[in-house]
């Protein structure tokens, strides 16, 4: 009877383990930071353009981010960790939907956002891995118009 | 009298060279959306080669065959010939050109890169490009 308790802590012990692994907690206030980020992340023309500071708020189902930059428009969304598409809210002009699912030790989100230009309707798929190591949120970031794809990496600090 | 006729010629110069158009040179946030990357292909019709953006005049056509010329801030001259570009690459040149959307809505994009389609020739944008 001793024996199986000690092996049943134990194995409560290795599955609370791996659940801590796979639910990385990205709660908290994150700012851009420029030296750790690739060069094309911010400036006059960055290749994708990523938010100067982000705010996560994470539960056991949701995940809450809001993101701003420098006057820009922010952009917030509750992602179900389900994977089920919820709206963006994005700025006025902006239509866009998007996913989060905790994949191991990553948060992934894509999402799909669609605005009129003069050059007709334009629609860019998204894709972000979001990675975080102590007080530091790497977010690899794709984007896809056309079939054309760019990828850049920005690093962030809690704050 | 001379020295008045002097001070009120200088003046006018100074008062005329404020007036005079000057491409302004203003960052990234303040005139283009950051959450409007967009991708354009078309053909450059106008070079506007100065400092410190050089400018493309780029017809692209639409969905519905409309044609709309599009003006295109780029990193200015030197960055580019820095890329192995040249002022006479431009005009009548086929492009692709990634960037972003004026926050007006104008058909108005600044390029984060672009190439030239038969030459093969490209611009990457280096870190603070101004």
């Amino acid at each position: 009877m001793k024996r199986l308790l000690i092996v049943l802590s134990l194995a409560l012990g290795v599955h609370a383990v791996t659940l801590a692994q796979t639910r990385p907690d990205f709660t908290g206030t994150w700012r851009y930071n420029q030296g750790k980020s690739n060069p094309n992340t911010s400036g006059n023309t960055p290749n994708i353009a990523f938010p100067s500071q982000i705010v996560v708020k994470q539960t056991p189902t949701e995940i809450s981010v809001d993101s701003t930059s420098v006057r820009q428009q922010p952009v917030s969304a509750v992602y179900k960790l389900d994977g089920s598409k919820v709206a963006v809210q994005a700025p006025p002009g902006i239509s866009e939907t998007g996913e989060a699912r905790i994949d191991g030790g990553n948060l992934v989100i894509t999402s799909r956002r669609s605005f009129s230009s003069p050059a007709g309707d334009i629609v860019n798929d998204f894709k972000e891995v979001w990675t975080v190591t102590g007080n530091t949120l790497t977010i690899v970031k794709t984007r896809i118009q056309s079939g054309d794809s760019i990828t850049e990496k920005a690093v962030y600090d809690k704050v | 009298m001379r020295t008045t006729a002097a001070f009120a010629i200088v003046s006018l110069g100074i008062l005329l060279a404020a007036g005079a158009p000057v491409q302004a040179h203003h960052s990234f946030s303040a005139t283009y959306d950051g959450n409007k990357p967009i991708t354009l292909r078309g053909t450059i019709v106008k070079m506007g080669w100065q400092n410190p953006h050089a400018h493309m005049y780029v017809d692209v056509k639409n969905a519905d065959g409309k044609v709309v010329t599009w003006e295109v801030e780029s990193a200015g001259p030197n960055a580019l010939i820095k890329q192995g570009l040249r002022k006479e690459d431009f005009v009548g040149a086929e492009i692709i050109i990634k960037g972003f959307l004026a926050k007006d809505g104008t058909p108005t994009v600044n390029a984060s890169s672009f190439t030239l389609v038969d030459s093969k020739k490209e611009f990457v944008n280096e870190p603070q490009t101004p």
